[in-house]
């Protein structure tokens, strides 16, 4: 079979990839090695936590604030395996739903295990032990990442385990150990948290999710503290033991001594890594950097010009609309269109709760950079929409540049922040300034009131409801 | 102060001269150097320069014959000192020189409003031009050879360069007038989007975009300049016009953007072709401009016109065949051929020749091989020119021409020579279904030594086709048509065909031009020969 490009992984990088080459006109292939599409996003990532961190939140709501909404409720139980069960029609429905895509948008399915023969060569694998040989004009590598662990944390899939089993363990931990505190620690410690687990996070760097402006982390700290959780900053794992029951976290503090953590899980989330393991990327003229990503140029292409690299197995964030964008990219550059991608400007997300979701530069970074900024913030607490609804939890801060006023970041810490942030992304992506926010109609009462507000804020200090 | 221009002596026996084009109206600014205007004599046609930047006053209107010597029109200096200066240097047998020299300065001190304009959008900057795209499937071009040196100056549209792909050949136009800086050499491959060379547009950008008007239509622009110089946003696309921009490889510093504080919206980047990718609407004007005048005779009936763009590959065509004609020295010979006996060949074996070769035995075969045998007798109109060396060619490589929807190419017959009658009719036929299909790559089309083309099968009778250049010689065939001829002292009724050979002069004599129809002719009377070679 010879295609125009075979894009190999189905994750949101291959797939959108892979409709896109569709949309242009070219004969694309899509080979995946799991069977069903979707990747790591849909199958074991983004959806299936979403899902899992909604029922939690559902149920922490009925538990602590129902009854101050009004609402009564009497023998409140968690019932996990619906929860995980609900999960899963989630997931399904949601990978049913690429393949319909496929098939709409004329895309073959290759379901196997995908390696080079050559540049223009691709084995696959399938699950029967047959191989299938197909070729194409271009190739697109969008194979994602795996989670990543160390040495002294050796992950056991049944007490230490990953992001990937912590969506389907069938009961509630006890107390759940957490390892990393950035944005999968953080999400999944507080989804366990909210269903009674004790949590403790045990994090290398000083604060939560460190990779995004501090004022975040320290906002997020203080709303996961409320659902019973311990922090062990600058602490560095040393040993990580299932004794059968349950395991030992041994650590060292920052002054250099030693603490033990005992719980009954270990959730191991200390990043992932690019994953190009059997890919035979040397037989296409390919090799991977020492951090087992592939390099690419502006482009999206390799240094054999005609395969291309997206997503998590390249530079940058390891985020599922930053693959997505470059599957895009990628597609619409075969097709010799010269596209957009503004590497500055694609949002970070949480979803705790509050969740967390940023754009631009953080406050750290402009100082590093010495630009002249201002700053204006504005709490949820002020906000009437957010009082109305008891989310008071939470605040917008907007990074303006201190001469043309142009806005350079924007974080938010609070309820629907993942929503809200588009506001900012439009915004930045035509440059606008803090004012021209603050002079646009928001609708009230609506939680994107308290963006105009820190524009406002930013702006002259003028924020009205301050 | 203004710098009269005179007609310049021309020749020694020419008195007077006709104003045929004026390519600048009254009232334009024109740089030292541009023509201004088209001048006819009894002996040649010339182009009249200006003699120093400023604003052309015009004397004498198009159709006025005027005698050597008479004043045709005048150009307020705008006054840069190398503007004037270095004119009469150039040309110092001219009457007028002296003249310019004296007013030179004065015009320095005092700017025209012009002059003011300038500045507002000369400010200094450098533009980066990329290899555009030029086809679906096309992803890499290689430069074929750089019309202009690295620091030349160049003008806005003026073509620096002749890039190759697999489809075609095309031009690239400067994108804005200034100092050329390359990037990438003749020869090398790059891909669509690739940074070809760089444009410094300096202070000469206000006369780059040349055409543009004086004080009217230098006003918007000079309004519109600063307040875009002040908001940080001015010349940021949207993301789609950012897109846009970047497939029309035009730079968006070169937009002017229409949205929030010069912000580019995504209906000012799909404009940015229309206007050139140029700075300041000037330009536009300026194109209009020579439409204007255009005299409206009146007239009956129906009476639309059309106007495209000529596409790449046909300009490239008209470029050639005309640097053809200029540059050799062409002219034809004739001869007539009686094709009756190839075609009672054709006829006696034509069903055995497909049955056996799957081939059809067509008129080609025999004319490529009459061809290939007669140019190893006569090398020179086998062989072409290199600068000073004469190159000759062993080996017969046929050039076909085909005519395509897109025009005409010219796929190679390789070693023709060597090839029997069913090895040609199958590379013919497999050329011309890739020429049809448009897939003959450049390689395919390039390095034959001589040509062969069919207007006959059009219902041509009598042509002089053009050399296929660097080739030295072309044989044109023409349509089969019964005539009267006299044989062995009979009148009798036989298929003639007229054959023609244009050659360039320079390297192919007549007698051995006149030989080499003759022994064509020889050899398709009687096919035998090219059997017993004789």
């Amino acid at each position: 079979m010879q295609y125009d490009v075979i894009v190999i992984g189905s994750g949101p990088g291959g797939y959108v990839a892979a409709i896109r080459c569709a949309q242009l006109g070219l004969k694309t292939a899509i080979v995946e090695k799991y069977k069903t599409l979707g990747g790591t996003c849909l199958n074991v990532g983004c959806i299936p936590s979403k899902a899992l961190l909604d029922s939690s939140e559902h149920f922490y709501n009925a538990a602590h604030t129902f009854a101050e909404h009004g609402i009564k409720l009497a023998d409140l139980q968690v019932d996990l395996p619906q929860m995980i069960k609900r999960k899963e029609g989630v997931v399904e429905a949601n990978v049913t739903g690429i393949q319909f895509l496929m098939k709409k948008n004329k895309i073959t399915v290759h379901q196997g295990f995908g390696s080079f023969v050559d540049a223009n060569t691709l084995n696959v694998k399938k699950d029967d032990g047959s191989d299938e040989q197909i070729t194409g004009k271009n190739f697109i590598i969008a194979t994602g990442s795996k989670p990543s662990s160390f040495p002294s944390m050796p992950i056991d899939k049944k007490r230490v385990i990953t992001s990937t089993e912590a969506l389907t363990l069938t009961e509630v931990p006890k107390h759940l150990i957490v390892i990393g505190a950035g944005v999968i620690g953080a999400e999944l410690g507080s989804v366990y948290a909210r269903i009674g687990s004790k949590v403790s996070f045990v994090e290398f760097a000083d604060s939560m999710i460190p990779t995004m402006d501090k004022t975040m982390g320290k906002e997020l700290q203080k709303a996961v503290k409320k659902l019973g959780t311990d922090f062990y900053f600058s602490h560095k794992v040393t040993s990580v033991e299932n004794t059968g029951e349950g395991v030992i976290v041994k650590a060292d503090t920052p002054k250099g001594e030693q603490i033990t953590l005992e719980g009954d899980y270990c959730l191991v989330s200390v990043g992932r890594r690019p994953y190009t393991d059997n890919l035979n990327l040397e037989a296409a003229g390919l090799a991977a950097d020492s951090r087992g990503r592939i390099e690419v140029d502006d482009h999206l292409q390799t240094k054999v010009s005609h395969i291309y690299a997206i997503g998590d197995v390249i530079r940058g964030a390891m985020l599922a609309h930053k693959a997505e964008e470059e599957g895009v990219f990628a597609a619409e550059t075969i097709a010799g269109q010269k596209p957009h991608i503004n590497y500055r400007l694609i949002p970070g997300v949480v979803y705790t709760w509050p969740e967390v979701a940023s754009v631009g530069f953080t406050e750290e970074e402009l100082k590093q950079e010495g630009k002249a900024y201002k700053s204006g913030s504005f709490p949820y607490k002020a906000l009437g929409r957010a009082r109305a609804s008891m989310d008071t939890d939470g605040l917008v801060k907007v990074l303006a540049d201190k001469q043309t006023d142009e806005i350079l970041g924007v974080h938010i810490i609070g309820a629907r922040a993942a929503d809200m942030i588009a506001e900012a992304v439009v915004a930045m992506e035509f440059r606008a300034s803090a004012e021209d926010i603050g002079r646009i109609s928001h609708a009230h009462p609506t939680y994107t009131e308290a963006i105009k507000e820190a524009c406002l804020a930013a702006t002259e200090n003028r924020a009205l409801h301050m | 102060m203004a710098n009269e221009m005179k007609v310049p002596p021309v020749g020694e026996s020419i008195t007077e001269v006709t104003v045929g084009t004026w390519y600048k109206k009254e009232g334009d600014t024109v740089k030292m150097d541009e023509v201004i205007c088209g001048l006819d004599s009894d002996k040649a046609t010339f182009e009249l320069t200006a003699e120093a930047n400023g604003v052309l006053h015009i004397m004498a209107q198009e159709g006025d014959v005027l005698p050597i010597g008479a004043v045709i029109c005048s150009i307020d200096g705008e006054g840069s000192s190398d503007g004037a200066a270095p004119a009469p240097a150039a040309e110092p047998a001219k009457a007028p020189a002296p003249e310019a020299k004296e007013e030179a300065p004065a015009p320095a001190a005092e700017p025209t409003p012009a002059a003011e304009a300038a500045p507002a959008a000369a400010e200094s900057k450098v533009i980066e031009m990329k290899v555009p795209t030029v086809g679906e499937s096309v992803t890499e071009v290689t430069i074929a050879a750089w019309s202009k040196k690295d620091g030349d100056h160049v003008e806005l549209d003026e073509v620096l360069c002749e890039l190759e792909s697999d489809k075609a050949t095309f031009e690239l136009p400067a994108e804005a007038a200034g100092t050329l800086r390359i990037v990438a050499e003749a020869g090398t491959t790059l891909a669509i989007g690739a940074t070809i060379c760089k444009i410094e547009v300096g202070q000469s950008a206000a006369g780059a975009s040349a055409p543009a008007q004086a004080a009217p239509a230098a006003q918007p622009a000079q309004t519109a300049a600063p307040a875009q110089g002040t908001t940080y946003a001015a010349n940021h696309p949207s993301p789609a016009a950012g897109k846009i921009l970047a497939e029309k490889g035009v730079d968006p510093k070169e937009v002017n953007g229409s949205g929030v504080g010069g912000r580019i919206t995504k209906e000012d980047a799909q404009k940015a072709e229309k206007s050139a990718p140029a700075p300041a609407p000037a330009p536009a004007a300026a194109k209009a401009a020579p439409q204007a005048p255009a005299p409206s005779a009146p007239a009956q009936g129906e009476r639309g016109q059309r106007r495209e763009r000529m596409t790449s590959l046909r300009k490239t065509i008209a470029r050639r065949l005309v640097a053809v004609k200029n540059e050799t020295a062409m002219l034809t010979t004739f001869n007539e051929v009686d094709m009756k006996p190839i075609m009672d060949l054709r006829a006696k074996y034509k069903d055995k020749f497909k049955d056996k070769h799957a081939v059809g035995l067509g008129f080609m075969s025999f004319f490529a091989k009459a061809i290939c045998i007669a140019l190893q007798e006569f090398p020179a109109v086998n062989a072409m020119i290199d600068g000073d060396s004469l190159v000759y060619n062993d080996y017969c490589d046929i050039s076909i021409a085909v005519s395509t929807e897109r025009g005409l190419v010219v796929p190679v017959v390789r070693n023709a020579e060597q090839m029997n009658f069913a090895q040609i009719e199958k590379e013919i036929i497999r050329l011309a279904g890739l020429a049809r299909d448009n897939k003959l790559t450049i390689d395919q089309m390039q390095g034959g030594t001589f040509t062969i083309t069919n207007g006959g099968i059009f219902g041509s009778m009598l042509s002089t086709p053009i050399i296929n250049a660097p080739q030295s010689a072309i044989l044109g065939m023409h349509n089969i048509i019964e005539r009267p001829v006299v044989v062995n002292g009979q009148i009798v009724a036989r298929p003639m065909m007229y054959i023609a050979l244009s050659y360039d002069h320079r390297i192919i004599d007549g007698k051995e031009s006149v030989s080499f129809l003759v022994r064509v002719k020889q050899l398709l009377e009687d096919p035998t020969r090219i059997l017993l070679d004789v």
